[in-house]
């Protein structure tokens, strides 16, 4: 049965509408015949003008839209793109993991940036002693904020969690002379031994982020992942404890 | 699969404004356009691409596969009802000339539209390009992107022209 309406016709086998016509019109995509007959249209039905000048008008109502907004693309992606041995720590299962406050704030302050994890170090900035173990005997865990090892090492803590051998291990930060690391200690009968640590680059960001997993960095998240029997305590659990002695 | 060439880093450095749109196109709000753009520039540092893909088409590709991932896994309802308030701030000035009412018209408008077809919209009319550019930057046939585009424009002319009347 044919369609007697004469705005409706077969285009490569689809049935199009006036609508379609006058879509395909602005985009230049309508056949030398069909612009013809369009044309003649347009000029002979007023009502079929205004609905083509309508969609322009939207058309460049949408293209200011876009123009408004913020164009401008993060700084640190061009930085992520340029730079040489990039990987890229995996957040987004601790994101999905950690539903604490504490968590969630030190992911939205921080983007890790892995480089090179396998760039040897002239000295070991991680090696346990005194006063890491004092620091991850007693500080608080933050977002933002340096604490001094009393030399020229930085210290932050990001988080503590439960072990599932019974153990109380912190997430933290280390700071030198420009470089930095990230390790997890955990303490075993009072005494805090380091478990796994990586060196990193840090961009402290407001936004949240993201990330995908990665190949070689991981060992940190996937440490905590495979270690971690429950979520991060909140700030008044952790004081809590490093009150008690843990 | 190969980590990203020198070549293919730049060429992606040069999409990222246009990605950037593509994600907002996709998402209708911009914090989740920005986290969008953030994870498919990751996804592509971690995973790379063939020698031969066309950095375009292939980070267009990926972009819309996360979205498509993250819109599976959240809450739909709650965070499109926080969206809706969020996209209507789009595009618009304190001032309440008429130019920002009708971007807050056109703004709400095209947060209504199907993803698909606000998409192939942005593809057409904002970025320029011709169908079969826009269906192969959205891995669909041409006749696709033709009735996407004819949709969008359609359901905002009635949108847009419902608005205007109820206003009136």
């Amino acid at each position: 049965m044919t369609d007697d309406r004469h705005n409706v016709v077969d285009m490569a086998g689809t049935r199009v509408d006036d609508d379609h016509l006058l879509s395909m019109y602005i985009d230049n995509e309508l056949d030398a015949e069909r612009t013809i007959a369009l044309v003649e249209r347009l000029r002979a039905e007023p009502a079929l003008g205004a609905r083509l000048s309508a969609m322009e008008g939207n058309d460049e109502a949408v293209r200011k839209l876009y123009a408004q907004v913020d164009q401008d693309v993060p700084e640190h992606l061009s930085s992520f793109l340029q730079a040489d041995n990039v990987v890229v720590v995996s957040f987004a299962r601790r994101w999905q993991t950690w539903a604490s406050a504490t968590a969630a704030a030190s992911c939205a302050a921080v983007i890790a940036l892995v480089m090179d994890l396998n760039q040897p170090a002239d000295f070991n900035p991680m090696t346990m002693d005194a006063q890491l173990a004092g620091s991850l005997e007693t500080s608080h865990s933050s977002a933002t904020g340096w604490e001094s090892l009393g030399d020229d090492r930085q210290f932050r803590s990001v988080l503590t969690f439960p072990a599932a051998d019974g153990r109380w291990c912190r997430e933290y930060l280390l700071a030198q002379e420009g470089s930095h690391w990230r390790g997890v200690a955990c303490r075993d009968e009072g005494q805090w031994v380091n478990q796994v640590v990586g060196s990193e680059v840090f961009l402290e960001q407001e936004t949240q982020y993201r990330p995908a997993g990665v190949d070689e960095s991981e060992k940190v998240a996937r440490f905590i992942d495979e270690t971690a029997t429950d979520v991060a305590l909140g700030p008044q659990q952790e004081a809590a404890l490093i009150s008690s002695g843990w | 699969m190969a980590k990203l060439s020198a070549r293919q880093r730049q060429d992606l450095i040069e999409e990222l404004p246009r990605l950037k749109r593509f994600c907002l196109s996709l998402t209708s709000d911009p914090s989740d356009a920005e986290d969008l753009l953030q994870i498919t520039v990751e996804r592509l540092l971690e995973k790379g691409m063939p020698e031969d893909a066309h950095v375009a088409k292939w980070s267009h590709r990926v972009c819309r596969n996360l979205w498509i991932d993250e819109i599976r896994s959240r809450d739909v309802r709650s965070r499109y009802a926080q969206a809706e308030g969020a996209m209507e701030g789009v595009g618009t000035t304190s001032s309440n000339t008429d130019e920002s009412v009708q971007l807050d018209r056109v703004s709400a408008a095209m947060e209504r539209l199907p993803p698909d077809q606000r998409a192939a919209l942005v593809q057409v009319a904002v970025e320029g390009c011709s169908y079969a550019e826009a269906a192969a930057l959205l891995d669909v046939p041409i006749g696709t992107i033709m009735s996407r585009v004819a949709r969008a424009r359609k359901a905002l002319a009635e949108d847009l022209e419902w608005s205007v009347e109820r206003e009136a």
